[in-house]
């Protein structure tokens, strides 16, 4: 019995640690030619699904921040929020329009 | 003995066959570099049907074509936008083009929107795919597929976002619809972001 336990336990580690590198697998497909990252660009908090169960998606982990090192960050100032900047609708809980932020 | 034995036996084949099933399936996705689901959609560059509407950059450097269940909205004096909102104004599907207006690049653009929409207007944003050298109408562009949060109501978006650059021009396309409604909005937005005509 007691040997038993111990290959489930084993089984169970290994599945563990397998499915941690799963994780780390790319993210791109056909379509062009696909980048190199594949996580957010900052140490933000992950975003949170609460609308569907695709697990796929929905299993977000946080990694730290590794930018592509030449990419110029966006103006350091954003637009406020709340009817701020121009009042469109990104400045008020809308969908973010293609502006550079400046 | 002998029934412990064999036990002991189908029970080392057992994990011998799952440990083997898990490492080729964790080396079949990292070697192929994809995982089920965040693909980047192929787009073929291509009219909008003929009921669709169009809309000029103010530069005329540019046109977003929308479909008619859509509707032309305000927004910055540079760039045109069409959504589709509900009753309540909530926006179901929203389209959005843009003049270049920054540091923009091609190579950098996937990373350069996740900074803006995290600086700018999300509480958090999280790229699923990305691709290069996407092929547009009249140009090329650098494409990013995203979740964010917005900081102003926590709404959840999910936007295909593209930089494209054409013979005398860039601009920015944008294609988004709530993270809820992305799979029944995403083939009308994907056709819209290659409707898209730069010049």
């Amino acid at each position: 019995m007691f040997t038993h336990a111990r290959w489930a336990a084993g089984l169970a580690l290994i599945a563990a640690l397998a499915a941690g590198c799963g994780t780390g697998a790319g993210l791109y497909g056909s379509g062009a030619k696909p980048t190199a990252t594949a996580h957010s660009a900052a140490p933000k908090p992950a975003v949170t699904h609460h609308h569907h169960a695709r697990s796929a998606h929905a299993t977000v982990t946080t990694r730290p921040a590794s930018p592509a090192p030449s990419v110029t960050a966006p103006a350091a100032n954003p637009i406020p929020q709340g009817n701020g900047g121009d009042q469109d609708a990104d400045n008020n809980g809308g969908p973010s329009d293609g502006d550079g932020n400046i | 003995m002998i029934t412990h034995t064999a036990r002991r036996g189908r029970l080392i084949l057992t994990a011998i066959t799952a440990t083997a099933a898990i490492v080729v399936t964790v080396a079949a996705f990292t070697v192929s570099g994809r995982s089920p689901g965040h693909a980047f959609p192929q787009l073929h560059p291509a009219a909008g049907p003929a009921n669709w509407r169009h809309l000029t950059l103010p530069n005329g450097t540019a046109v977003l074509s929308y479909p008619p269940s859509l509707r032309p909205i305000s927004g910055d004096k540079v760039a045109v936008s069409a959504a589709r909102l509900t009753p309540h104004g909530a926006f179901q599907l929203y389209l959005n083009a843009t003049p270049r207006q920054g540091s923009e690049q091609l190579a950098h653009w996937p990373a350069f929107r996740l900074h803006l929409l995290q600086a700018d207007t999300a509480a958090a944003a999280r790229q699923i795919a990305s691709a290069q050298g996407v092929k547009f109408r009249g140009g090329t562009g650098s494409c990013v597929i995203d979740r964010y949060v917005t900081r102003i109501g926590g709404h959840h978006f999910q936007e295909i976002a593209c930089l494209v650059v054409g013979r005398t021009s860039a601009s920015v396309i944008v294609a988004a619809a709530p993270t809820a409604a992305w799979t029944q909005a995403r083939p009308l937005l994907l056709q819209a972001v290659a409707a898209y005509l730069i010049r």
